[in-house]
């Protein structure tokens, strides 16, 4: 602009080279998008580094309703270096800048809503399951109550008879057993159904919390069956024998495979309080 | 004649200078998340960040991305509810931008200013040391964000009733390239 101004003037040297050298360079600044083409004023809001960043944010995929939290305790305050006003917003790097993949940088509202259905079941797969804790333990402490006595001698020697449980303790028994086998039943369902997340391979503490699965589901389910085979031998006033002998091994097995399912779930626990 | 020549030089100086830009790389990195409970103690690794830096007028302008889903806490079960619980799917990217001068690139010690973009919330971290340690033509970057879940509006995931706390702080170990 100067260069034209001054072609109606009489010719001076310097004025000339200063025009020839700032020329080309103003030519190569404007190439390269660093000058901006009219002469902009500062920035308003120029106080604060952050502020001026935040001004221009990346284009991250937002939804509709998104909340900018207000700046809290972590607000910057400080001004920038004395002297020193940060420059236009213009060679800031954007994230379409570094290379991710559409399908890692937009946002996915369907598989939002799979996790958040994922979550709302397991919380319940998990109070459901540690609530079963409670009946499962009572089932084992009154079974003592639900088997038959053996007769014994004057002098303690055991005889082959057999006094059979009360009516009271084998139902007691029995129905907690069964709330246990309902509850259990229950859980399980809100772990089954739970969406299941595409691609994500079951990895850590959750792999030994759903391998203990094929212990405690095929006890939870033989259980109850051998418990019935051996009330009935008993109340026919025989000793239990065969596979419902099995009965207190089989429900053992199935308690401490489920506890250790509860606990592996939250592995490794480090008390800290 | 002698100021026009200075004037001359001096303009020179001025234009070589505003068009002047260096950029940096960020050729790899370690991004770690750590929650506190009191029976865990649980980190979360990701090395999938990208970065890119532009020098220009003497303000270097950085912008720092990761992906939500890339941290690995080693079970996939955790790292899914802390998908859901950061609302990672609806926003999918961690995005940190700072602008520092350029002078303090080749400082040992860096105090950044950070704007973080996560959860759908921005928070505004102030004078977050960062150290620095030159490698060869490469230069490493360690440091702490003291994020915390009340920054980004995440509710606190519990176990057995009891929340994680409420600092989740991440620490950098990202070697950056200049080109």
């Amino acid at each position: 602009m100067s260069c034209h101004w001054r072609r109606n003037r009489p010719p001076k040297p310097a004025l000339s080279l200063s025009c020839l050298l700032l020329f080309p360079l103003m030519t190569i600044a404007q190439s390269s998008g660093h000058l901006p083409d009219p002469p902009q004023p500062p920035p308003v809001v120029s106080s604060s580094l952050a502020a001026g960043a935040s001004l221009d944010l990346p284009d991250a995929p937002l939804p509709a309703a998104q909340n900018t939290a207000p700046p809290s305790q972590n607000q910057i305050q400080s001004p920038p270096p004395s002297g020193q006003q940060p420059p236009q917003q213009s060679a800031e790097p954007s994230l379409g800048d570094l290379g991710f993949s559409p399908t890692q940088t937009q946002a996915n509202a369907q598989l939002q809503a799979r996790l958040n259905k994922r979550t709302h079941m397991l919380k319940l797969h998990q109070t459901l399951g540690l609530i079963t804790l409670a009946p499962m333990a009572a089932t084992v402490i009154v079974a003592g109550g639900a088997k038959a006595k053996r007769v014994r001698n004057a002098d303690g020697t055991v005889t082959n008879a057999v006094i059979p449980p009360s009516d009271a303790n084998a139902d007691f028994h029995a129905a907690l057993g069964s709330l246990t086998a309902t509850m259990y039943g229950i859980t399980a369902y809100y772990a089954i159904a739970a969406p299941k997340i595409k691609g994500v391979k079951p990895k850590g503490a959750i792999r030994l919390h759903r391998d203990l699965l094929w212990i405690h589901l095929p006890g939870m389910v033989l259980t109850p069956i051998l418990g019935g085979m051996a009330l009935s031998q008993e109340e026919n006033g025989q000793k239990v024998h065969g596979i419902a002998s099995a009965h207190g091994a089989v429900a053992w097995t199935t308690v401490t495979a489920y506890a250790a399912s509860a606990v592996a779930v939250s592995w490794p626990i480090h008390l800290k309080f | 004649m002698k100021f026009a020549v200075v004037l001359a030089l001096a303009a020179f100086s001025l234009s070589a200078a505003r068009a002047q830009t260096t950029q940096w790389v960020l050729e790899q990195s370690t991004l770690t998340w750590h929650i506190m409970h009191p029976m865990h103690d649980v980190d979360g690794v990701s090395h999938a960040a990208k970065g890119k830096g532009v020098c220009s007028a003497g303000f270097c302008d950085f912008l720092i991305a990761v992906p939500v889903n890339t941290f690995n806490s080693g079970d996939s079960n955790r790292d899914l509810h802390t998908i859901q619980t950061v609302r990672g799917a609806e926003f999918p990217m961690v995005i940190v931008r700072t602008r520092i001068p350029e002078l303090e690139t080749s400082a040992p010690s860096i105090d950044a200013d950070l704007v973080v973009q996560f959860a759908g919330q921005t928070a505004h971290y102030s004078h977050v040391p960062f150290h620095r340690i030159q490698k060869g033509n490469e230069v490493e970057i360690t440091g702490t964000v003291p994020a915390t879940c009340s920054d980004f509006k995440i509710e606190r995931p519990s176990f057995l009733t009891v929340p994680i706390h409420n600092e989740i702080p991440v620490t950098v170990d990202a070697t950056w390239k200049q080109q």
